[in-house]
């Protein structure tokens, strides 16, 4: 592990040993918060399975109408009796917050009653399309909702395992063997300090006993 | 923070026409690949979802992953009149990649 660059003293070593208390609280915050993350994922996704299937059903069954429409009055004559519609603002968006997660919730406005196109020129059938297109629109909404913020989930796991795994393997050991290694050069000093003075004791020993 | 937005469907004209009666609005493209074009638009912040097709999805699927990490609009995939299905799904579980690392077996039975 690369060690960091630090003059081997006392106070740098106390200073390692704090930082290295406090990042070892940060990993063991962020562990929390990816486990809390992992188990909203994967409670939403089972969840969102069902009702995808749901609205891929209900889409299936209006397509089917629209289709049968189509073949009745025509591309073109279903092409004209559709444009009459006009596209509204339907979506109030507000934010909410899972797990500091920012996810948008949708709220959809009544949505207008289909008509403005001749109920003459038009097969009955298509009035059926668009009943079923108007019953799966909320579906739709609330799986696009989750959707997305199965997304956002996602990414914001996806960031906090980098970082629990950055300090896990790479500033949390390189902090421990600085430490270490300051702790050795501090030890070695020391004995280092220590020989000497007894050598220094010996010689004035020796001395003293010379004089004499 | 609420905001009042609007909701768009991208798709080819079978499949969007009838989204126009419900208010939504609906962007018909003859090609998927046209899609490109309007992408911009679609994405400047006028729209809090956007519903697209599976063909679309698959010929602007780089685009689409640009907007994954914004809270709106919400890209969610549909499956077109007379397409298979499957790639929503699909979608998801890219996401579901992105978060475990690995890609997790799609259990059936679950729900």
């Amino acid at each position: 592990m690369p060690q960091m660059r630090a003059n081997p003293n006392r106070m740098e070593l106390l200073k390692l040993r704090r930082r290295g208390d406090v990042a070892r609280r940060g990993h063991k915050l962020l562990k929390d918060k990816l486990d809390e993350l992992m188990k909203e994922f994967q409670g939403r996704i089972g969840a969102n399975r069902k009702l995808r299937a749901e609205v891929e059903a209900g889409l299936a069954r209006a397509f089917a109408r629209l289709a049968m429409a189509r073949a009745e009055a025509g591309r073109s004559g279903l092409a004209t009796a559709l444009l009459a519609g006009e596209p509204a603002s339907l979506l109030t968006v507000t934010e909410k917050s899972v797990m500091s997660v920012r996810v948008p919730v949708f709220d959809l406005a009544p949505l207008p009653e289909p008509g403005g196109y001749s109920l003459a020129t038009t097969p009955a059938v298509l009035d059926a399309g668009l009943a079923y297109l108007a019953e799966v629109a909320p579906k739709l909404l609330e799986l696009a909702e989750r959707e997305k913020a199965i997304e956002l989930l996602a990414a914001e796991i996806e960031r906090t395992r980098r970082r629990v795994n950055a300090l896990e393997y790479v500033l949390i050991p390189s902090i421990d063997a600085t430490a270490r290694s300051i702790q050795m050069k501090l030890d070695e000093a020391e004995r280092g300090n220590l020989t000497r003075l007894m050598k220094v004791k010996d010689m004035i020993a020796q001395q003293e006993a010379d004089g004499r | 923070m609420s905001q009042t937005l609007q909701i768009a469907v991208v798709g080819d004209t079978t499949s969007v026409a009838g989204f126009r009666q419900l208010g939504f609005e609906a962007v018909a493209v003859e090609r998927p690949e046209d899609a490109r074009g309007q992408w911009a638009r679609l994405m400047g912040g006028d729209y809090g979802a956007v519903f697209v097709t599976e063909p679309v999805y698959r010929a602007i699927e780089d685009l689409v992953a640009e907007s994954a990490d914004r809270p709106v609009p919400a890209v969610t995939v549909i499956p077109a009149a007379g397409s298979t299905g499957g790639l929503g799904a699909a979608k998801l579980n890219r996401a579901i990649e992105r978060a475990l690392g690995t890609s997790m077996p799609v259990g059936e039975g679950e729900g």
